[in-house]
């Protein structure tokens, strides 16, 4: 537990990148829920363009989360 | 938790980040094995045999389809069949006993005729009968009243007349009484 | 801060001694026999053991395929017309058929190697070591550029991903190195990292939830004593814990998934022009 600056380093890296992501996915599964209530009809489709953004989205977030390691390292 | 977790990833060794997130070696070779192992399977084994399975399943619906199809009209061609076969007997039940009846009616009509008939010649015989018996009776009579006139006249009269002014006046008698009847 | 320095407090010597396990000691495993390039340690085994079991799967269920599906097959089929309606037509088109077996093989390895991740006694994601997931976006890598240049040859393949959009000249010169980078660089990159985090990043959270329960409510030295303070903690882990197993088992699904329908996406940009 001596002090070690990278570890403050690692979690800003991880905490900055996952608050876009954060954002995003936030506003993304919002407007999906939204076009979903308003057309059950083609949930299927919304669900299924949801998760391909999703993942493209948590990706960003997911590059905080190796780069943490990266600049930890 | 996090900060104990992080500072424990920061630790002391260092140099260890990249080593995590970087694939080793070795691990590399065996996955690469298992997934192309996994590929291999599943293409060269698993699907043909599958889709020679969904092959054969569709032509087997197919075929069952059919099937019920030519039995749906087997059925039916039995079924107008049958139905045919039941007008026919049914007309032939009609005709029968349409015959039956027109028999029963030709039987009816000829005994009631022959019994007519029967009836007449007895009323005819019996009528002849009749005429005659009363011809003769009547004959009888007259020969009978012509005799006993005779006699009483002869002996009325105590005379004898000839038998043939005799027989006429009888007759002539006998007339004005049929006459008067 | 009491806590931790309780177990700060322990001597380094006894081997029971509450320490929080490294990175190291979850994700690097000794080679159990072989070396170098063969050497095969505890998460080769797993890449293997998972073979075994999509091979061992596919072909107890299709050895003798019946017409009416019995237990097995129909299970197997479930996953199959899954992959094929759900992912290889819906996205791809008819002209998806043919990589249903590629996408099967990649959604039934990746998600035996994700459930390892709860599995009891193994507990390891496999797809949390960077081999199985780099492997893999390296394949649909190959496989999306090869079907491109196999149905809109080289060039056509590389004029439509870069010009085939209208666009103004000076958002082009942007564009065109950034969709360069793109088809090249960040597609793999990102399959292969999203997988690996997702599950590595999982496995962490079990471990610090199932270790926090041990050490809060069991105590950090190994031995057992009631401490008060440490209790609320220690059972809000322990309450935690089943909750996590089952929104790893949901994430594993999801991921394998996820890594399947994009590789299909990937594909059937190769296989139209306009993707």
């Amino acid at each position: 537990m001596e002090g070690d600056i990278s570890a403050i380093g690692q979690g800003l890296v991880y905490g900055l990148g996952a608050i876009g992501p954060g954002i995003g996915i936030g506003f993304l599964v919002g407007k999906a829920i939204e076009a979903m209530a308003r057309q059950p009809e083609a949930a299927g489709m919304v669900r299924t363009t949801m998760f391909l953004g999703i993942a493209f989205v948590e990706a960003l977030a997911l590059f905080g989360f190796v780069l943490a390691f990266i600049v930890g390292g | 938790m996090n900060a104990l977790l992080l500072a424990a990833e920061g630790g002391s060794e260092g140099g260890s980040g990249l080593s995590i997130i970087l694939p080793a070696a070795a691990e590399l070779v065996y996955g690469a094995i298992s997934f192309v192992i996994v590929y291999f399977v599943l293409a060269k084994f698993a699907f043909p045999k599958l889709n020679a399975m969904l092959e054969e399943r569709s032509s087997a619906i197919q075929g069952r389809m059919e099937e019920a199809e030519r039995t749906r009209r087997e059925a039916d061609e039995v079924k107008s069949q049958y139905q045919a076969q039941l007008g026919d007997a049914k007309g032939e039940a009609n005709r029968i006993i349409e015959e039956a009846k027109q028999t029963a009616e030709s039987l009816r009509r000829d005994i009631v005729a022959k019994a007519e008939a029967e009836a007449q010649a007895i009323v005819s015989r019996a009528q002849n009968e009749v005429a005659n018996e009363r011809d003769r009776a009547l004959q009888e009579l007259r020969s009978e009243v012509g005799a006993l006139s005779v006699q009483l006249a002869s002996k009325i009269v105590e005379k004898e007349l000839d038998p043939a002014a005799h027989q006429h006046l009888v007759d002539e008698y006998i007339q004005k009484l049929s006459r008067t009847n | 801060m009491n806590l931790l320095l309780a177990a700060e407090s322990c001597p380094p010597e006894n081997p029971n001694c509450f320490h929080v396990p490294t990175l190291e000691e979850l994700f690097e495993f000794a080679p159990l026999f072989g070396e170098g390039l063969f050497a095969f340690n505890r998460v080769s085994l797993l890449y293997v053991l998972a073979a075994i079991i999509v091979c061992a799967l596919f072909i107890a269920a299709l050895r003798n395929p019946t017409i009416v599906p019995g237990k097995l097959q129909g299970i197997v089929e479930g996953i199959v017309g899954f992959v094929r309606d759900q992912i290889a037509l819906e996205v791809i088109g008819p002209a998806g058929l043919k990589f249903v077996p590629f996408l099967t093989a990649l959604f039934m390895f990746i998600f035996v190697n994700n459930f390892y991740e709860i599995m009891p006694l193994v507990q390891l994601p496999s797809t949390g070591r960077m081999a199985v997931p780099a492997f893999l976006a390296f394949t649909v890598w190959c496989v999306y550029l090869v079907v491109g240049a196999k149905e809109q040859g080289i060039i056509g393949f590389w004029k439509n991903a870069l010009l085939g959009i209208e666009m103004p000249a000076a958002v082009r010169i942007i564009y065109i190195p950034v969709e360069f980078a793109q088809l090249l660089i960040v597609r793999p990159l990102t399959l292969a990292i999203r997988l690996f985090a997702n599950m590595m990043a999982g496995h962490i959270l079990l471990a610090v939830i199932f270790i926090a329960a041990n050490a809060f409510l069991i105590g950090f030295h190994g031995e057992f004593a009631i401490n008060f303070k440490a209790l609320p903690i220690g059972l809000v882990a322990l309450a935690a814990g089943p909750a996590m197993v089952a929104f790893e088992l949901m994430v594993g699904a999801l991921q394998a998934y996820i890594f399947t329908i994009l590789a299909a996406v990937y594909i059937a940009g190769s296989v139209h022009a306009d993707h």
